[in-house]
């Protein structure tokens, strides 16, 4: 049985598109990514999946039941865990008793563990906490009664760095439990570093669905790299370049190709500087599943969070 | 089970404390105020008399009583006014905010991840304003009654506690009306408001239509159900008004329930 599958799933709002004839797959036990642009319909998908929203077409299933029958559904929640990318939470109450009121709802099998690996603030009103805190307390929510199945919405976004790897860990601890997560993102770095597989949507419909590998072999990097000699674009004509743009002494590109070609080839010039990062997700899509010019505007956070992500220089 | 209606009475119990400790404070105010305005030799009688009668209908005066009794002030001045239409708006507004807060702020997608099914979360949400009606009752109507004893004035303890045990199905009523309110939209706000303004105006159909011909009309006003002044004045309990009330209230709660069931939240 996959954990999560669905078949032509479609939501649309009146005439507005949520997501269009999404068909997937989550296997058990692993770590799914589910990426794309904000705005793409991720968080639609998620909580359609999750009985928030009916489809208006094709179907669903989670942990095996269907999503749109609410007893069944019920069933599915007790081995299912939530985590909204800005959970809502009580500002008037405390951690504690948040955390008690989910013990009496759907069990409480680890909330003193997972309380010690994340440590918020829980005898403080939740209406003092930082988001950080917010996201922290929502993840002990989320893991308390011991589920299978893990959905995630851009479970890092307000988190410091620090707590990033800590989830990341976290994650990887867990699913070598046996827990499947299904892990919306529009960071590719991340996806890297956790997912098994991805799934990229894009307006609302699935583009690819393949291994993260694969995935990372096929966006390559982008590459800048300056010299002291003047920059012929022609110089850079090798295997692998892309979106060449070449000026003074400067050039950057995206890069596909083997990396010795490369540093062979630099070895022509003196270099003075030079990075290689990895693409940014946008760039992603641009380059491989560019279906039309209905593009919209990449978020300005995608360029800033993968850009401290790989850097090999 | 009841751990959503225990969670959320939790919630909403100190202010509901407050709230009656204010109501108290000012029943006891103008309970304290009776023995002045008795003796003060106006004619207020007289005076309400020449009120129009859809302005006495709305003070509930429009039998023949005197409001210089102390059962007569009571009815008009506390509990026609503070229960009827106050109380009758409070509870309306609070519920509307029942469903439609937490689908705004996002507590609902936490909520309903866990394994609860929507009718539940609707009719335990509802659940919690018991506590709250029930407290308010009780706090009030000790502090009338207390107060009534200690300016030297008698009054039926028997008519005081029905008034107070009418006005729980009635404001249980004006609850529904609210929740109903809070599954139909998705702002808080709005549903409060749309409340605060469907009570209102259910008090002034029920008023308007007895005075205008339309008597028919103002039947589906809760208002129409309770009546503090025939109860304080004449001893007259209206027990199938109670039952209109309950029944109402189940089906209002019923429809809201299978209304939230089929929502996009």
């Amino acid at each position: 049985m996959s954990a999560i599958e669905t078949t032509g799933l479609t939501k649309y709002y009146g005439d507005t598109r949520g997501v269009e004839d999404l068909s997937l797959t989550v296997r058990e036990g692993e770590v799914f990514g589910f990426l794309g642009p904000n705005g793409a319909g991720k968080t639609t998908a998620i909580r359609t999946l999750l009985g928030f929203i009916s489809p208006t077409g094709g179907s669903a299933t989670l942990l095996g039941r269907d999503v749109t029958d609410e007893a069944a559904l019920i069933e599915a929640k007790r081995r299912v865990g939530y985590l909204p990318s800005n959970p809502g939470l009580d500002e008037g109450t405390t951690g504690r008793r948040l955390i008690r009121y989910h013990a009496a709802l759907k069990g409480d099998e680890r909330s003193d563990e997972l309380l010690e690996a994340f440590d918020p603030p829980i005898d403080r009103e939740i209406g003092e906490y930082s988001t950080g805190n917010k996201q922290k307390l929502a993840l002990v929510l989320s893991f308390m009664h011991d589920p299978d199945l893990v959905i995630m919405d851009e479970p890092t976004s307000g988190l410091d760095p620090l707590m990033q790897e800590r989830l990341y860990e976290f994650i990887e601890d867990e699913q070598a439990r046996g827990t499947t997560f299904f892990f919306s993102s529009h960071v590719l770095s991340e996806v890297r570093k956790v997912c098994d597989r991805v799934g990229i949507i894009r307006n609302g419909e699935l583009v690819a669905m393949e291994g993260v590998e694969e995935l990372l072999d096929r966006s390559g990097k982008r590459v800048h790299v300056s010299v002291e000699e003047t920059l012929d674009p022609a110089d850079f004509a090798l295997a692998g370049v892309h979106d060449l743009d070449a000026g003074d002494g400067d050039a950057s590109f995206m890069f596909t190709g083997e990396y010795d070609d490369l540093l062979d080839h630099l070895r022509n010039y003196r270099v003075r500087d030079l990075e290689i990062e990895e693409a940014p997700l946008e760039d992603v899509f641009m380059k491989f599943y560019d279906d039309g010019p209905e593009s919209e505007s990449p978020p300005p956070e995608t360029a800033a969070a993968t850009a401290g992500g790989e850097s090999d220089a | 089970m009841l751990d959503i209606a225990t969670y959320e009475s939790e919630r909403r119990i100190r202010g509901a404390l407050v709230l009656s400790v204010l109501l108290a404070a000012m029943s006891l105010l103008f309970v304290a105020l009776f023995p002045s305005i008795s003796n003060s030799g106006a004619d207020l009688d007289a005076y309400m008399e020449s009120l129009p009668p859809a302005v006495q209908a709305a003070f509930g005066a429009s039998g023949t009583f005197s409001i210089t009794t102390i059962e007569g002030f009571l009815a008009v001045e506390l509990y026609q006014f503070f229960w009827l239409l106050l109380l009758g708006i409070y509870a309306a507004y609070l519920s509307g905010g029942l469903i439609a807060g937490d689908v705004e702020r996002g507590r609902m997608d936490v909520l309903l991840a866990a394994p609860v099914s929507r009718a539940r979360v609707v009719v335990e949400k509802f659940a919690s304003l018991v506590p709250v009606v029930l407290a308010v009752n009780l706090v009030v109507g000790i502090a009338v009654f207390a107060t009534v004893l200690a300016i030297g004035e008698s009054i039926s303890l028997a008519d005081l506690a029905v008034v107070h045990l009418l006005s729980v199905p009635y404001l249980l009523a004006c609850g529904a009306i609210g929740l109903l309110l809070s599954v139909a939209f998705s702002e808080s706000d709005a549903a409060k408001r749309a409340g605060l303004g469907a009570i209102f105006g259910l008090f002034l159909l029920d008023t308007v239509s007895e005075s205008a011909d339309l008597n028919w009309l103002g039947a589906i006003s809760p208002t129409r159900y309770y009546d503090p002044t025939a109860i304080l004045v004449s001893g007259e309990y209206d027990w199938s008004g109670a039952v209109v009330l309950l029944a109402a209230t189940v089906a209002l709660v019923a429809v809201s329930a299978a209304w939230f069931r089929r929502k996009d939240i």
